[in-house]
């Protein structure tokens, strides 16, 4: 057992174990230093225990963005999948080339990136100019103001996000969709299983590791939720958030503090409250797959 | 010590591997609003620092603009970093939390060294502004506005609306706006969403010297009672308008294709709608902001300002700033843009005071309300613009009577200055 | 009268599997021809705003599809004559370019270690590495951004692309595929006697190419869409990006109606989609392996 033998390992790694050090951890740290601090990147840092903290969890703007942010994921992340679900086993139900088409068709909103497909929405959602309230109109509904009126704008949001990302989990159930053996349908046809059976007792539980992906990093990009809303918004650092604060989630309040309010201090306490969430939920998340496993 | 240590290590390996990139001590980074670094306004803008580098050569001035909130939060974060732009515009409202963050440089020393008749050339109303304390200045007062009301004629004509005399009171505006709503289109934008349309429209109603906060008890100036009043007008307001906010794109587009009567903003929407008279036939004008009473008039006032960054490059930053908030440039500028600005000198050029935008905006200027005083005081927190225009939506969804909000507005305003 | 309704009933019940059969296959068509529509109709109708003359009222022109060559034309070529959407194109090619080059090169020499060897500590660093993943970005993106000022990086390429080197998503998507490349391969050369090195660039590379194709493509795809850090660390404008100079439209105060608006939109959205056209199958694979292995 010589240490050298090692060597040749540890050299291949090291330019990445440099610039995560550099660009990953050394940040983490000095935002734990300074989430303990009133600091305004001027004056000098002065440590104030956990007020930060304290200032963060105790104020409305967080309440709201929590309240915000549970709606949102509640309806977002199981829709997304069940969305995405859908599309998958839509495209799977064609073969050859057709397949190929619309696999490619509804996976081209997931190409632009972020910060266009939300400017492109809020022109959609524009009361009277907007396309969704033309065609609205068409049908007879009054133009609808998806944007500000309070009780809307969380599903504008959904739909929005959902448009995006279908597209993005639907590629991924597909391919899980292939790697089921096709004997197994075979055999539920002969039992004369109904396709909805079918779907519930085979493709499900085979696709069961993909789910969990797919479920996992949804939530934990929903519990993200940043540049759509900013931008459907039109929300700036120093009003943010819409109309009455409807569509508030934590990283746009967290954004706000540090350059509109030029609290750093409380911004990066703020976010290490959401990375704490985030472990949280995924840590959960885990837990609940290795207890539903052996079954 | 760790963390700084090991920063400093970077620090010593990085620059060894690559070299300082230290930037040319003579190279100012200038920045200003994304709508003066587009088309004409970038030429002209071109023209004073190509005039200023001839003059004072070995000088190089990189010029950027970008929107409102971009201005605000690269100044916040170069300040954290040491790399505050050397000189660069923003809002008034803006400047105590520059000056809290070390973005900008106290010019008074460099003020006072200039001529007597540089200095004489300016607004002294909009000098105060940039003087909160006596020996301190932190900014030039540059292009500056009072709020003027846009009127689509082509709408009000179909609503069977004179046009002939602008409305002269809420009563007679609202009057108006029930009829253009009752001919199918919009009368306003929501004036509910956006801090400076609340502000604008507690003009019309409300005791105009109360807006504003004490820094010193933390609580805010505004009382119960004309507060009342201006909620009631979003309530009234709520049905007629089209629920996109003074500054969304789509209401000029709503206001260019002829479907909303009324938009009250700033004089920086004029282009666009001159543009569109041209291209597409936009029939439009332009009119004080009708008052509570008779002769009064509603609507907000500002200053952008023109503010200079502390450290090495400071004096030629200021003569920089100086040469561009001169007369000869103030009045250039303000007859290629029809921007009224701080330098009366320059608008009481003939040219210049002709020019109807400019006209009509010094006449606002005088009955307008400070959109966030005191300026330099204190840094007004997010939680007090987001309680006022949270108060009125909330009002204008129906959930307050005028009184009840109002009083709970002023409980919250004054929950959020104190904290 | 029994028996007729029982084979009646049979007989429904016949024409009904057959034309249960035929609504779904009529309904799987209309499904999918709906939801074809409302993902592409969003990028159709950017592309008619352009395409329109400005100020026509919808109720008179619902933009529904292109109206005016001319027009858009003319929009398109107004704005790259004023405005430096050239020069950001062309930088932020580059940063794409090296950012893929760094990633990739960077990555895959760790991917190799992590994926096939074992050496003390690899476990946790491994670990620490995907734990990342999990840390929203908005936590560091304020040290980050002090740390390249010090490094006086601000406005230059290597202020762009450095911090984003240690792609903690790439080295995860290496090293799933890594893990079955054929051990015995690497056991001969080593037997051979190849350096540790050469093992790495002669074997393991050349097995990984589509893995690295399919992440030199994801990364394109982030760099392009990237917004909010070239916003903060290189706010010069000779150092623009293509989302910067979006973003200059998009603001309020700009004085631009929807269809210039859009434009500058449309000619952003041109690269990544003439990329998705080209490569489309890499990146559906790439997206699905990140997925379906983990």
């Amino acid at each position: 057992m010589n240490p050298t033998r090692h060597l040749p390992h540890y050299a291949m790694i090291l330019p990445f174990a440099v610039l995560f050090a550099a660009f990953f951890l050394y940040p983490i740290v000095s935002g734990f230093y300074y989430s303990f601090h009133d600091w305004n990147a001027a004056t000098a840092p002065r440590f104030v225990g956990l007020a930060n903290y304290q200032s963060v969890l105790s104020s409305r703007d967080f309440a709201r963005a929590m309240t915000n942010l549970f709606n949102y994921i509640v309806i977002t992340v199981p829709l997304g999948i069940a969305v995405a679900f859908g599309l998958a086993l839509l495209v799977d139900s064609f073969t050859g080339a057709w397949a190929n088409f619309f696999r490619s068709v509804f996976f081209l909103p997931v190409v632009l990136p972020a910060f266009l497909a939300a400017t492109i929405w809020r022109w959609m959602y524009a009361p009277n100019f907007g396309l969704v309230n033309m065609v609205l109109g068409w049908f007879g509904v009054a133009s609808v103001n998806f944007l500000n009126d309070t009780g809307k704008m969380l599903y504008a949001l959904i739909a929005v996000d959902i448009w995006v990302s279908a597209g993005f989990n639907m590629v991924i159930l597909l391919a899980g969709l292939k790697n089921i053996p096709q004997d197994l349908y075979e055999a539920a046809r002969l039992d004369g299983a109904s396709r909805i059976n079918q779907v519930r007792y085979i493709t499900i539980p085979m696709l069961s590791p993909v789910l969990f992906f797919v479920i996992t990093y949804g939530f934990i990009s929903a519990l993200q939720v940043f540049d759509v809303p900013w931008l459907l918004t039109g929300s700036s650092f120093t009003a943010y958030g819409g109309r009455r604060s409807a569509l508030l989630f934590p990283v746009m309040d967290m954004m706000g503090r540090a350059f509109g309010s030029v609290h750093f201090g409380e911004a990066t306490a703020y976010g290490f409250i959401l990375t704490a969430i985030i472990i949280l939920v995924t840590a959960a998340m885990f837990a609940l797959r290795r207890w539903r496993t052996p079954k | 010590m760790i963390a700084s240590t090991c920063r400093a290590a970077i620090l010593a390996a990085s620059v060894s591997l690559l070299g300082a990139g230290a930037v040319s001590a003579q190279e100012l980074q200038y920045w200003v609003y994304s709508d003066f670094a587009q088309g004409d306004a970038l030429k002209l803008q071109e023209q004073f620092i190509s005039e200023f580098e001839t003059a004072n050569p070995g000088v190089k001035i990189v010029i950027s603009g970008r929107g409102d909130d971009d201005l605000t939060s690269g100044q916040v974060a170069g300040a954290a970093s040491g790399t505050v732009p050397d000189v660069f515009m923003n809002g008034l409202a803006v400047g105590a939390q520059l000056v809290d963050v070390g973005a900008l440089a106290n010019i008074y020393p460099e003020w006072m060294a200039m001529p007597q008749e540089f200095r004489d050339q300016f607004d002294a109303d909009a000098i105060k502004s940039c003087s909160p304390k006596p020996e301190t200045m932190y900014c030039i007062p540059y292009t500056g506005f009072g709020e003027i009301m846009y009127r689509n004629l082509t709408v009000l004509e179909a609503a069977g609306i004179d046009t002939k005399t602008p409305p002269a009171t809420w009563k007679e505006w609202y009057d108006q706006m029930v009829k253009v709503k009752a001919s199918g289109k919009f009368a306003v934008p929501d004036q509910t969403q956006v801090f400076n349309s609340v502000a604008s429209m507690y003009a019309i109603q409300g005791d105009k010297a109360k807006w504003g906060i004490d820094f010193a008890s933390k609580k805010t100036l505004i009382e119960q009672e004309p507060m009342a009043r201006t909620l009631q007008m979003f309530i009234d307001m709520a049905p007629l308008q089209s629920g996109t906010s003074r500054n969304d794109q789509a209401t000029k587009d709503l206001f260019i294709t002829n479907q909303l009567a009324f938009h009250v903003v700033g004089p920086w929407v004029n282009p666009s709608y001159e543009q569109a008279a041209k291209e597409s036939g936009l029939k439009y004008d332009y009119v004080l902001v009708p008052g509570g009473t008779a002769g009064d008039h509603g609507g907000i006032k500002s200053y952008e300002i023109v503010g200079v960054a502390p450290g090495p490059n400071k004096a030629i930053a200021w003569k920089f700033a100086a040469y561009i908030t001169e007369k000869k440039q103030m009045a250039r500028w303000a007859k290629l843009l029809s921007r009224y600005n701080a330098n009366a000198a320059a608008m009481k050029d003939p040219d210049v005071a002709a020019l109807p935008l400019i006209e009509k905006s010094v006449e606002a200027v005088k009955y307008a309300v400070d959109v966030m005083p005191p300026y330099f005081a204190g840094t007004v927190p997010n939680c007090y613009r987001t309680a006022m225009t949270d108060m009125a939506s909330a009002a204008a969804d129906g959930q307050y009577k005028a009184e009840d909000g109002a009083k709970e507005l002023i409980a919250n305003l004054n929950e959020c200055l104190q904290k | 009268m029994s028996a007729s309704a029982a084979s009646s009933t049979n007989a429904t019940t016949g024409s009904a599997m057959i034309a249960d059969l035929w609504t779904w296959r009529i309904l799987k068509w209309v499904v999918a021809i709906c939801v074809a529509i409302v993902a592409v109709f969003p990028i159709w109708w950017m592309i008619n705003v352009v395409f329109a003359d400005p100020g026509v009222p919808v109720s008179i022109n619902p933009r529904l599809y292109p109206t005016s060559l001319h027009s858009g034309l003319s929009k398109i070529y107004t704005i790259l004559a004023e405005t430096e959407y050239l020069r950001a194109y062309f930088i932020t090619i580059a940063y794409a370019l090296l950012t893929i080059l760094g990633v990739l090169f960077i990555g895959s020499m760790a991917a190799f270690e992590f994926a096939l060897f074992e050496f003390p500590g690899k476990r946790v660093l491994f670990g620490m590495v995907m734990l990342s993943l999990m840390v929203p970005t908005v936590v560091t993106i304020i040290p980050t951004y002090l740390l390249v000022a010090e490094l006086g990086w601000l406005n230059s390429m290597q202020g762009l692309v450095v911090p984003g080197l240690a792609s903690a998503f790439g080295l995860f998507m290496l090293v799933q595929f890594m893990r079955s490349l054929p051990m015995e391969m690497i056991e001969a050369a080593r037997l051979d006697g190849a350096s540790h090195f050469k093992i790495y660039w002669y074997i393991a590379l050349p097995l990984s190419k589509n893995a690295m194709v399919t992440l030199a493509i994801l990364t394109f795809m982030r760099t392009w869409g990237n917004f909010a850090w070239p916003l903060i660390v290189a706010p010069k404008p000779e150092v623009y990006t293509v989302g910067q100079v979006v973003g200059l439209f998009n603001a309020p105060y700009s004085h631009q109606t929807v269809d210039v608006v859009m434009t500058a939109n449309l000619l952003a959205v041109v690269p990544p989609l003439i990329f998705f056209l080209i490569f489309q199958r890499k990146i559906v694979e790439g997206i699905a392996m990140s997925g379906t292995k983990g």
